[in-house]
């Protein structure tokens, strides 16, 4: 990526876009820029996590972890779709890792016996807390439930979340589609486009 | 032209999509010192990452100037020792159970230089993680 011409001193970094942003920290180490970038996208990196995890705290640390994994692969934006779309990659792949993680943490924890505690660890709320949104994300699998909060929630494109997922965009569609089929059945929803 | 086709497909919403949309739509959430914390933790390891390297030299430089300097005092020990007719031979001349010995301290600290290196390195890695 390349810098087009020099930002003026008068200039703030709130008025840039985010490709000159990221511009800015790639070229320059340049951490207010990035700060900027963190201040215009956590909202939704923060959203997109506490969806997939359920969890404010963990999902927040997650969102932590995920702009630090972001600004030391941030030479690899190639700058060509949204920053946004580009970062929740960074933060689905976060999850996933973080998952991957904890579940080796419980299979070890398992096996000198510590379940109790960590099942006392994960019921962090009562039946009354759990939202619609809640039960509507429960009947999904893990990727459908990415997919489908990268679509409705986030409002990416199936070509921006076949980037973020690695898939094909034909995959995203038949996994969205599948998604609003398992939602339609459990819930009883009327099928709108046909009347 | 296919590309459009998809984006004007896409844009293309039901009521079911609506409703999803309104079903997952969600109030923005305040920064609240989060990009704060976000840049301290990341000017905290780009300090960290500078000092790394300085510091594992000084520690180990620290810790093998000891054997360093030994072995400075055993070479001039052995240069005071050996004939001058032999210091300035070819060094294949030079009798094989001083040159085991130089070299087996030399290669004692070297061993020891890189290993601490490593220590360091795998140190502030695991301080940054």
């Amino acid at each position: 990526m390349e810098v087009h011409g020099a930002r003026t001193i008068a200039e703030p970094a709130t008025t840039c876009d985010d490709q000159y942003l990221v511009a800015l920290a790639v070229g320059s180490q340049d951490t207010a820029a990035f700060g900027e970038l963190v201040r215009r996208h956590q909202s939704q990196v923060r959203n997109f996590l506490r969806k997939l995890t359920g969890d404010i705290v963990a999902a927040d640390d997650l969102a932590q972890d995920c702009f630090l994994h972001a600004w030391d692969k941030l030479q690899t934006y190639s700058g060509r779709g949204s920053f946004i779309g580009w970062l929740l990659k960074v933060a689905y792949t976060t999850f996933l890792q973080s998952k991957r993680k904890s579940k080796r943490y419980a299979e070890v924890m398992d096996e000198v016996g510590h379940v109790a505690e960590l099942e006392s660890r994960n019921v962090t709320q009562s039946a009354e807390d759990v939202t619609d949104l809640e039960k509507l994300l429960a009947v999904l699998t893990e990727e459908e439930r990415a997919i489908m909060v990268m679509s409705y929630a986030c409002g990416l494109s199936h070509r921006e979340i076949g980037e973020a997922t690695g898939l094909p965009v034909g995959t995203v569609k038949s996994v969205i589609f599948r998604g609003k089929e398992k939602i339609r059945t459990s819930f009883d929803i009327k099928d709108h486009q046909h009347g | 032209m296919t590309s459009k086709i998809i984006n004007m497909a896409e844009k293309l919403k039901d009521a079911e999509d609506r409703l999803l949309e309104s079903m997952f739509a969600a109030e923005p959430i305040e920064d609240a010192g989060f990009s704060k914390l976000v840049v301290t933790r990341i000017r905290r390891r780009l300090w960290l990452r500078r000092l790394a390297l300085p510091v594992a030299m000084a520690v180990g430089g620290a810790i093998a100037i000891k054997p360093a300097s030994e072995l400075v005092v055993a070479v001039s020990k052995l240069l005071t020792v050996v004939p001058d007719s032999v210091v300035q031979a070819p060094s294949d001349w030079v009798p094989s159970v001083q040159g085991i010995a130089i070299s087996g301290s030399l290669l004692q600290t070297v061993v020891f230089g890189i290993a601490l290196l490593g220590a360091g390195i795998l140190g502030s890695r695991m301080i940054l993680e």
